[in-house]
């Protein structure tokens, strides 16, 4: 009998890795292997392969105190990171009150803003003349602005939480949100205290999505580039700024090369902790019923949480509204302000400096958005699976590499994959959309793994025991079950994908304008009241996708009698 | 089957098209004349397609032009935008093919001393001064720096913006400018600058919207601004300072790719571009001053200014000496 079951058993596995293999070989021959090609252009040289041009790189004292140097901000901005997210995902999942979807959707905004656009927001609100220091100063009968925050390490740290606080909070409701709620009621019945019920059952259950999310998290920050040079000025340089100087000024590519790979053997050694991390913590059940909510504010004690909401609106939502602030009073032509630059950026004569009609690149924008959102989703469930049946945690590094490698290494690679055979015949609009999707799977993994991972197997045994077949049993059982995350993770993808640049730039023949490159364009053309105009109008977007794209994904659920 | 052949015979028809690539980046676009250099040209070359591909700024479209090289994938026939201490960089990549002066009839009217390029590779097309701009609403007008040396004035603490020299090209000016000027001592300069620095951009486009938004007086800019507030805002509040009759000179070139497609085409369109026609567009698109000595300037041009000493170093000497002296810049400011 044991023979025969094990035959089996043999067997799943054999037609699992089979299916598994699919995503695998499509990702190795459109992404890791042009990448690859890339990255061992600093192993070689003069068609010797060697380790030379990496010491070399390595040995540097200013490479050197650069490494140093981007794991710290990466780590603090990590911690405030979540510092200031994992309340917020609390209090999503916790309580509910009107324009609750909106509100969570709009948690997402800081995600999509361009740098450049972050950190004209950060200097219009927090700069020494901004809102904040002028308003605390007419407040106070002070001078001098009371607040110096800018053109220092916090303001750094503080906008990399800007922009990533949103994805711990994401991840935690996420996961929180799918906790079966039975066993607080359970601690609850049994007299446990609620704060001690918090960290013995809830906290735990929920480190494998804050771990997948800290990961996330200091991967972005440890790669980011532009902020640490606008905000804190050129003394806080991060190694991205040795790769691009290498790459771009001194046109010395294998030097890049050797510099972007350790560059990148570091995030991926971090990326493979985290995942090891998270996987010490498996939780134990999916809901069957969703948590309970409380109205929100109902009760004294929600007075913290609203001088807790105040604080972090002034963090998240000043420098937002900043940016639309600026958009519709900065004076255009001597004419009145108001929404003359959103009649200006709409009319003809202002379409040059972009070289499309805005509303041409806004449509071009949300098209690739939808269409790279359902591959990464397909990419991202496919890949999910395959790591389910081969179990490797350094594959499953690995397969983070699209977003932990550097954005100059990573035009390059695209350069080579989609102007290359056999990829170059898809028009560049395509070319976006597929590279879009090999771009984001990874944030579709990182949300769906823990879930998936969570999930009882005695769910699908007995589904399977049922009779239903193992299409079925995912579609039926472990699909649903996951849908919370897909929408978080199509959520994430949606703004990612209106956001991107990199790509776009590389392989864009001309025609193909995002919204963020027409943002770059009219800075460039001290159009500065367009860009304030087009980057209120790309958070606007990017809120409205998001919160149409959970809205539909919520109400098929509750058609499967699921939410 | 029908839609096939329709495919077929349209794919023929382009393929059968004579079409000239130019690479730039995105600001000549966005604002500057290439719209009207490509109607020009499709008029004077009925049949002939002019694309642009502007996507990125000039280190961008210059390291994608030399990676599509190297991979030999198609790439630009023309590359327009070249600054002139990128030059040898950008020929020890043996990215350009030398021009025939015999085909550029306009060359003639070229000032020699704009011709940045001895190996007649690559072609000036405009040319502009690097230097630094006030607001002259906040800066009380004794402050206002008359030399080099009045930057590191204690008054002048926090007040000062400038471009980061490893990622902005008027950044890498400014550095250039502070060696010519300075010789041997343009880190002890720097060291004592750093206090009066503000903050130092990524590029130039968050250094002046900080500028104008009243964040600091001062900013590292072009000398062609107090003309471009004037003749788009009919404001003077802005203006330039030359510190000791001095600017950085930046020249800006383009030439013909190795690899290029189409002489005929590729010679014709240097020419166009060095046109009194064209180049009378280049104030008020590139804000920059035209190459062709024919070319007349605009009204309100006379608040844009040409320094009496231009400051350049040789593109040869920046080619050897660039990566030692951005090395030693950025010891001083971030350590290691």
């Amino acid at each position: 009998m044991a023979k025969a079951s094990d035959r089996r058993l043999n067997w799943r596995r054999g037609a699992g890795l089979a299916l598994a293999g699919l995503p695998l070989l499509f990702l190795a021959l459109a992404f890791f292997l042009p990448l690859g090609n890339v990255l061992l252009l600093g192993l070689q040289e003069e068609g010797r392969w060697t380790l030379a041009r990496v010491r070399a790189v390595l040995a540097d004292p200013y490479v050197r105190h650069l490494f140093s140097f981007t794991a710290l901000q990466a780590f603090l901005s990590t911690l405030l990171s979540f510092a200031l997210g994992f309340p917020l995902g609390w209090f999503l999942t916790r309580y509910r009150f009107p324009g609750k979807s909106l509100a969570r959707a709009f948690t997402l905004a800081p995600f999509v803003l361009p740098p450049i656009t972050v950190a004209l927001g950060f200097f219009l609100f927090f700069g020494h003349t901004g809102y904040l220091n002028n308003a605390l100063r007419a407040l106070l009968g002070l001078r001098e602005p009371p607040l110096r925050i800018l053109y220092s390490l916090w303001a750094v740290v503080l906008a990399h939480a800007f922009y990533n606080a949103p994805v711990f909070a994401r991840f935690i409701h996420a996961a929180w949100s799918s906790l079966d709620p039975a066993l607080e009621e359970s601690c609850a019945v049994l007299g446990v205290p609620r704060f001690r019920a918090f960290l013995t059952v809830t906290l735990p259950l929920l480190l494998p999505a804050i771990f997948s999310a800290a990961a996330l998290v200091f991967v972005l920050c440890f790669l980011s580039f532009a902020i640490p040079l606008s905000l804190g000025g050129a003394r806080f340089a991060t190694v991205e700024v040795a790769v691009y100087l290498y790459a771009r000024v001194y046109l010395d590519f294998p030097r890049a090369a050797a510099l972007g790979l350790a560059q990148l053997l570091v995030t991926l050694a971090l990326a493979y902790f985290y995942v090891r991390g998270g996987a010490l913590w498996r939780g134990p059940q999916a809901r069957l019923r969703p948590p309970p909510t409380q109205r929100f504010p109902s009760r004294p004690v929600h007075l913290l949480w609203i001088l807790w909401l105040l604080g972090s609106a002034v963090l998240f939502l000043g420098p937002i509204f900043s940016v639309f602030a600026d958009s519709l009073s900065r004076p255009l032509g001597g004419k009145a302000p108001g929404l003359a630059w959103y009649r200006a950026i709409f009319s003809p004569e202002q379409s040059p400096f972009i070289g499309t009609s805005p509303l041409g690149s806004i449509l071009l924008s949300l098209e690739i958005a939808g269409l790279s959102t359902l591959l990464a989703l397909l990419l991202g469930l496919g890949v999910s699976g395959a790591l389910r049946v081969l179990r490797s945690r350094a594959l499953e590094a690995l397969l983070m590499a699209p977003m932990a490698v550097s954005s100059v290494v990573l035009g390059f690679a695209l350069l080579l994959a989609f102007r290359r055979p056999p990829l170059n015949f898809l028009p560049d609009k395509y070319a976006l959309v597929l590279a879009h999707g090999l771009l984001f799977y990874p944030f579709v993994v990182r949300v769906v793994r823990p879930l998936w991972e969570g999930l009882a197997p005695a769910w699908v045994e007995a589904a399977r025991t049922l009779g239903a077949g193992r299409l079925r049993t995912f579609l039926t059982v472990e699909a649903p079950l996951l849908s919370q995350a897909l929408l978080v993770a199509g959520a994430f993808s949606l703004a990612l994908s209106l956001g991107e640049m990199t790509a776009a730039a590389m392989l864009s023949q001309g025609e193909l304008v995002t919204i963020p490159l027409a943002i770059y364009r009219f800075l460039s053309a001290r159009r500065f009241g367009a860009a304030s105009a087009l980057a209120s109008l790309l958070v606007l977007l990017t809120v409205a996708a998001v919160a149409v794209w959970e809205w539909l994904g919520e109400r098929t659920l509750r058609a499967h009698g699921q939410a | 089957m029908r839609k096939l052949w329709v495919l077929i015979l349209a794919l023929a028809l382009l393929g059968s098209a004579r079409e000239l690539v130019v690479y730039t980046y995105d600001s000549f676009v966005s604002w500057g004349p290439a719209l009207a250099i490509k109607e020009k040209f499709e008029a004077l070359f009925p049949g002939v397609t002019l694309t642009w591909v502007a996507v990125g700024d000039s280190s961008e479209m210059l390291s994608r032009l030399i990676a599509e090289l190297r991979l030999g994938l198609p790439t630009a026939d023309v590359f327009l935008g070249l600054a002139d201490v990128e030059l040898p960089r950008a020929l020890a990549h043996n990215v350009f093919q030398p021009y025939d002066p015999a085909r550029i009839p306009n060359l003639a009217d070229v000032p020699s001393d704009l011709i940045f390029d001895p190996t007649g590779h690559v072609l000036p097309y405009d040319h502009g001064y690097v230097t630094f701009v006030y607001d002259s609403e906040l800066l009380p007008e004794e402050l206002v720096p008359q030399t080099l040396d009045d930057l590191l004035r204690p008054e002048l603490k926090g007040k000062i913006i400038v471009t980061d020299p490893r990622t902005s090209s008027p950044g890498l000016s400014f550095l250039l400018w502070t060696i010519a000027h300075y010789g041997e001592g343009w880190l002890a300069f720097w060291q004592r600058l750093i206090p009066n620095l503000l903050t130092i951009t990524k590029g130039w486009s968050e250094a002046y919207d900080l500028f104008l938004a009243g964040e600091a007086p001062i900013v590292l800019s072009y000398s062609t601004d107090t003309a471009y507030s004037y003749i788009e805002h009919g404001s003077l509040r802005y203006r330039v300072i030359t510190p000791g009759g001095e600017a950085f000179r930046q020249v800006e070139g383009m030439g013909i790719v190795r690899t290029c497609r189409d002489l005929d085409l590729a010679h014709a369109f240097l020419n166009l571009v060095l046109s009194v026609e064209i180049q009378e567009l280049m104030p008020t698109t590139q804000w920059m001053f035209p190459v062709n000595a024919r070319a007349r300037l605009p009204a309100g041009y006379e608040y844009a200014v040409i320094p009496e000493r231009p400051v350049s170093l040789p593109p040869e000497l920046v080619g050897e000496k660039l990566e030692g002296w951005l090395s030693q810049w950025q010891r001083l400011l971030i350590g290691g």
